[in-house]
């Protein structure tokens, strides 16, 4: 018997089977076990800095520090005027305890332009914690310093800074291959050439991502032995209500291949012979562009290696397949109807937790750590 | 050196660098991606830059409040879960063609609120106090200049320093349920349109039909009421609000008609009279997304849906109602003077619906957008039996002004059908069958808002209202009381600053 089918019931057959499809893939990802929420601390310390924007997981018990303690940084101060925020707070999961963790001087002379904390943190298993500057005398990038790195003990005593003419507004999440004492740190730096926010600012491909090759002596500060570019020409400009935007997410994976998120661009980028390369690979490969991503910011590995790339201009975390460039699924993280779209502004941050069964993440419209799992 | 340049030198010799580098930057673009410039290379004038110690005033242009930080006293407080907020706006309104009479009226409105997170305190989680204050000075000038029933301005209001909300909320469900219990002023979260609460006009807040018919214009500002309210997400894109609240926030508004707020002078009335009201509203959000909500990939390039609420609402009030044109008899209460006809309690219907209509990019300042509101009340013992507001906004309508809204917007009302009898048996009853008799108004509005700094916003305003009053007489400019309000225009500036 023949059977027959009208065209309208064909096309919501294929819909139906499209559906499933797509469901069934994203139950694979490392999204889709994420279950809730869960708001862990105001993240606001008593000198009443704002913004929180760079999240780092400490691997090592030492001084104020205990393992699987969250170090979140303030890019704003009091005033909520950005390339301000001067302080660190630590998050200890297990007392559910949020304290100040450092407080460095704003005017740090070693430091041109002086301190405004950004994205770009990291705790090493030594225990040190390096920490990047992106700052500011008003709020705005006509008063932006270069900035600089810092280097903070693990009670949180500045001991050592690092700036230079291929330091320029360090502002992205570091990628960092640590072997304790040898370490291989990127940074992005998006402030080259970048003016004022006034008008409509100009887009300039000056961004660079610069390695550093460190060597942690036992019981001594870390050293810069090397300095390399090994990316450059990356999108970055001004603005007026966030600062700056560039390239912020860095993740070091598979194959020596540095993956960075390209604000501008809405794309992310692999960077290959990451850790060994001599000069600039440029922009790098395309591995995945537009899609469900939208202005994204810090960047994040999986347990299983996907990444997570928070969104700048929507309250989404995106999971990306490295390995295909396959855009996977996205979640809601911040849905702030406040913002045009939802959540636009408010996501920077973002880290695995040390058993990989969730990720924290903060949020800067109301300044609070967030753990989802 | 680096700081001894004068201002203008150090933008001459930013903007000589700043070219540089873009210079360079092309020139990079044009080589092949080997021969990338170093920017390390370049000099860099942000390395010359210092660090300046910060004070109470630094960034006073930038910053999101005129006073930032209180030279560390709300971060203080915010340390102790309390904040602090305090707006002022200032107008100035002119009739200059039409209404009752040409001229103009200074109103400003200072609003000061505070707020405490019960777990920030210390003490439990989920639970907000809220209690807010305002100065309400100059003087209203709808009333004297137009005569329009659609008044000029949503500040309007007789002098005076009063109480306006002081309420308590707990979550009770994480953040799919609340209550709030208190004194509270509807219009903050009842009928509200999104795009409609841009513009100058009282009636595109709380709007004409609660304004008319409601004792004393209901619980809104510069008023309040006692009651609860209870709201719950009902899924990702739905919710339910709905509360009870004391009726009449004067106690009595039959006292003085005329000038309820008289009654309830300082907010503090407590008023538990008039009935009680009941309020609630579903709102539907379409294309606004929840937390948690899970997204499978789309094709590159893909734009999502366009965001949208739709709210429809009612209230009815228990309390008994008089007719506007009968009384206890049937006959006109303008040829008698028995008492009304009573009816049982009060309510209205109504809709608002507001939605984006066009983003040029996802993540784009620049929308258009569009908002509709309609709500009916019987027309047998309201003044307004139906009232309509519709308009369009446009965010960032020029280059570089992320924040200015421009809107056009028209407001509707129509008076009940026997009110506008009622209009009909005075004239015969004091021997003028010309006396005009009641029927609707419109008003035109436009406006452009400009953010001259985040704290600091500048409106300008026309309006334009046919029919002024709803066809109301021009009474007493016009002796033979057989003329209407010609129609008016009125211009407005507006300022609003964030403390």
């Amino acid at each position: 018997m023949k059977a027959t089918f009208s065209p309208r019931a064909l096309a919501a057959a294929v819909t139906t089977l499209l559906a499933l499809s797509g469901a069934a893939h994203a139950g694979d990802t490392f999204l889709a076990g994420i279950k809730k929420h869960m708001v862990l601390t105001n993240t606001v310390p008593d000198n009443g800095d704002q913004n929180p924007y760079a999240i780092a997981v400490s691997p090592i018990t030492a001084g104020k520090l205990k393992a699987g303690d969250v170090l979140v940084d303030n890019f704003n101060n009091a005033a909520n005027l950005q390339g301000l925020g001067s302080t660190i707070v630590n998050y200890r999961p297990d007392s559910k305890e949020m304290t100040l963790f450092a407080q460095i001087p704003r005017t740090l002379e070693q430091c041109p332009g002086g301190v405004g904390l950004s994205t770009a943190m990291t705790v090493l298993k030594s225990g040190w914690v390096i920490v990047g500057s992106t700052p500011s005398n008003d709020g705005m990038t006509d008063t932006k310093g270069a900035g600089c790195l810092m280097v903070l003990d693990t009670n949180g005593k500045l001991v050592d800074v690092w700036s230079g003419p291929d330091i320029n507004d360090p502002w992205g999440n570091m990628a960092v291959i640590d072997n304790g004492d040898k370490v291989t740190l990127f940074v992005s730096n998006a402030g080259f050439g970048v003016g004022s926010a006034k008008g409509t600012p100009p887009v300039v491909n000056l961004a660079t991502v610069l390695r550093l090759d460190i060597e942690v002596p036992a019981g001594q500060p870390p050293k810069v032995l090397k300095r390399t570019v090994v990316a450059s020409g990356f999108g970055e400009q001004a603005d007026k209500s966030v600062f700056l935007i560039g390239p912020t997410g860095l993740v070091y994976g598979k194959d020596d291949k540095l993956y960075v998120s390209d604000a501008l661009g809405n794309r992310i980028s692999e960077i290959w012979d990451a850790a060994s390369r001599d000069t600039s690979a440029g922009i790098g490969r395309t591995l995945t562009h537009d899609g469900l991503l939208l202005r994204p910011l810090a960047l994040t590995s999986t347990p299983q290696g996907h990444l997570l790339a928070t969104n700048g201009s929507n309250g989404k975390v995106v999971e990306i397949d490295p390995a295909t460039g396959e855009q996977l699924a996205a979640r809601w993280i911040d849905a702030n109807k406040a913002q045009t779209p939802p959540g636009s502004g408010d996501l920077f941050g973002i880290a695995i937790t040390p058993q990989g069964d969730g990720f924290y993440y903060v949020t800067d419209d109301n300044n609070n750590l967030v753990l989802a799992k | 050196m680096k700081r001894s340049l004068p201002p203008h030198a150090r933008r001459l010799l930013s903007c000589a660098i700043a070219s540089g580098l873009l210079l360079a930057g092309m020139a990079r673009a044009e080589q092949s991606a080997g021969n990338d410039i170093n920017p390390a290379d370049v000099p860099e004038v942000d390395q010359a830059i210092k660090a300046k110690p910060d004070s109470q005033w630094t960034g006073w242009w930038n910053r999101s409040t005129l006073l930032g930080d209180m030279g560390g006293l709300r971060s203080a407080l915010g340390r102790q879960g309390i904040t602090v907020g305090l707006t002022e706006s200032s107008e100035y309104l002119r009739n200059v063609s039409g209404g009752l009479q040409y001229g103009g009226q200074y109103q400003g409105l200072a609003t000061l609120t505070l707020g405490l997170d019960t777990q920030r305190a210390g003490w439990w989680d989920g639970g907000s106090f809220n209690v807010s204050v305002l100065d309400i000075h100059g003087k209203p000038f709808s009333g004297q200049y137009v005569g329009s029933i659609q008044t000029a301005s949503g500040i309007e209001a007789d002098r005076a320093s009063r109480l306006w909300e002081a309420w308590f909320q707990q979550q009770l469900n994480g953040e799919r349920l609340d209550l709030k219990l208190g004194q509270q002023s509807l219009d903050q979260e009842f009928m509200v349109s999104q795009y409609g609460s841009l513009f100058m006009g009282t009636m595109f807040g709380w709007a004409a039909v609660p304004s008319a018919d409601m004792p004393a214009g209901g619980p809104a500002y510069p008023l309040s009421g006692l009651g609860a309210r209870l709201r719950g997400k009902i899924g990702d894109n739905i919710t339910v609000l709905g509360g009870a609240f004391a009726g009449d926030p004067t106690r009595d508004v039959s006292q003085n008609p005329s000038d309820p707020q008289q009654l309830n002078k300082y907010g503090t009335t407590f008023s538990r009279h008039g009935g009680t009201l009941f309020i609630g509203e579903l709102q539907y959000g379409r294309n606004l997304p929840s937390n948690g909500a899970l997204e499978t990939p789309r094709p590159l390039n893909g734009v999502g849906g366009l965001p949208g609420t739709y709210k429809v609402g009612f209230w009815y009030l228990n309390q008994k109602t008089p007719d506007t044109r009968w009384d206890v008899n049937g006959q006109p209460l303008a040829l008698n003077l028995a008492g009304p006809q009573m009816h049982e309690g009060n309510y209205s219907i109504y809709a608002v619906a507001d939605q984006t209509v066009w983003r040029p990019a996802e993540d784009s300042s620049k929308t258009l957008n569009v908002f509709a509101r309609a709500m009916a009340a019987p027309g047998d013992r309201n003044l307004v039996s139906f009232s309509a507001n519709a308009g369009i906004t446009l965010t960032a309508p020029f280059a570089g002004r992320d924040n200015d809204i421009a809107g056009l917007a028209v407001g509707y009302v129509k008076v009940g059908n026997h009110q506008a009898g009622n209009d009909l048996d005075n004239g015969i009853a004091n021997g003028n069958p010309l006396y005009p008799a009641r029927g609707d108004e419109t008003q035109i509005e436009a406006t452009y808002q400009y953010q001259l700094t985040p704290w600091w916003q500048w409106q300008a305003d026309l309006q334009y209202v046919r029919n002024v009053g709803a066809g109301a007489s021009a009474t007493p400019s016009d002796y033979t009381s057989t003329q209407k309000i010609p129609n008016s225009w009125v211009v407005g500036l507006k300022t609003t600053i964030t403390f």
